[in-house]
């Protein structure tokens, strides 16, 4: 028996918990019944819900053609991510020197907001040819930092005589990452899934900036562009914005328990 | 190899991404046999009696503006039909001289060209 009684703390989660839903449940039941945030009084579950909104911003703007785009986009920076960030990685874990110089560049390089470098990244972009294209909107997410250091520490919770034993075998350093840490390293790589798919899929400045032609176009800007075609539209706007939000919910719903293993990767030792 | 099979197909992706794609075959199915743009519904006056020779308006509601796309006229029986429309937020007015009106009603379709077979009839009331 415990010393302590734990249901106070348990109300106190579900409370919270509950606290925390209240915005996502408001969405949902503006989609549902377009009913006004200062409809009084207001209620939880909503009135005369319908489906209607969601055909709505189906027709209203080519939604189809947006999400195969985002999808696309994403994909690309899912597969890249992986690619890069477990290479980097791998190579943090071994002996090099200015290794220390190294991490430390990285670091610093994650204080610096993406906004700071967005010109020089356009010219870079401009240079290869790639403006207006799926690559071009890929191309400054393809690795991040944050997701190098998660393959980092998974990579180096794997035991050291493995990857010796492996090398003894006569493996290269290639295949000891492809066929022996990587397959022991799934939960940073649903960490790097679901990181590099959410960033890819709610990014909003980059595509504005480099994308000319509509059809380009991804989700977060057919939102602003549906903001911009269509005025009184409560209902559809939040049905746009479930559309938006789902596929990135149920990635990170199927894959959280690797996400939350792959993000505790090193946080204790032994 | 059948071992590995079955885990595969009870893996938790599968299941999920699977049934997505399952309903959305099933959806699109339903919509491939209900798109035809049918709109059938019978005019009726104040007392339940069939009107014929009304006219019935089909207009198109989008997110901006309201636009008449079709007119027809009710049958002796007082029954109307409309054929081939690509639309999916529709209004339906009717009116007919000296019996009276119906205001535009709206219908909402959850797919462009749904088949509509209205069970209530439109009702001439107002007869200014």
């Amino acid at each position: 028996m415990p010393k302590h009684p734990r249901w106070p703390i348990h109300l106190i989660l579900i409370f919270v918990s509950a606290l925390m839903l209240i915005p996502f449940i408001w969405v949902l039941k503006t989609s549902l019944s377009g009913e006004n945030i200062f409809a009084y009084p207001p209620s939880i579950f909503p009135r005369n819900p319908h489906l209607f909104y969601y055909v709505d911003v189906w027709y209203a703007i080519p939604f189809f053609r947006y999400l195969v785009n985002s999808v696309i986009v994403s994909a690309v920076v899912v597969l890249a991510n992986i690619f890069f960030n477990s290479m980097a990685g791998y190579a943090l874990t071994r002996d090099f020197p200015a290794k220390k110089t190294m991490i430390l560049l990285f670091l610093s390089c994650m204080m610096i907001p993406f906004q700071v470098t967005i010109i020089p990244a356009y010219l870079i972009t401009k240079k290869l040819a790639l403006l207006n294209s799926y690559l071009g909107m890929a191309l400054p997410v393809c690795s991040t930092i944050i997701c190098i250091f998660v393959f980092k520490a998974s990579f180096e919770a794997i035991p050291k005589s493995l990857i010796d034993a492996a090398r003894i075998d006569g493996l290269s350093e290639w295949k000891i990452v492809w066929r022996i840490l990587l397959p022991l390293s799934k939960s940073a790589i649903a960490t790097n899934v679901i990181l590099a798919f959410i960033w890819s899929w709610n990014n909003f400045l980059w595509p504005l900036i480099i994308i000319r032609d509509q059809e380009m176009q991804t989700l977060p800007l057919g939102l602003s562009r549906f903001l911009t075609v269509v005025e009184d539209t409560t209902g559809a706007l939040y049905a746009f914005c479930i559309m938006v939000l789902l596929p990135g919910l149920i990635l990170f719903l199927l894959a959280q328990k690797e996400f939350i293993a792959g993000l505790t990767t090193g946080a204790a030792k032994g | 190899m059948k071992e590995r099979f079955r885990s595969w197909l009870s893996n938790r992706y599968t299941i999920t991404l699977g049934s997505m794609a399952l309903l959305a075959a099933l959806w699109n199915i339903y919509v491939a046999m209900n798109n035809d743009g049918i709109i059938t519904g019978r005019v009726v006056d104040r007392n339940d009696q069939p009107v014929s020779g009304a006219i019935v308006v089909l207009s198109e509601k989008s997110l901006l503006v309201t636009a008449s796309r079709a007119k027809t006229t009710t049958n002796t029986d007082g029954t109307f039909r409309f054929t081939g429309h690509h639309l999916y937020h529709i209004y339906l007015e009717t009116y007919k001289e000296g019996v009276g009106r119906m205001p535009s009603k709206e219908f909402r379709l959850y797919f462009k060209g749904q088949n509509l077979f209205l069970k209530k009839p439109l009702v001439l009331a107002d007869s200014r």
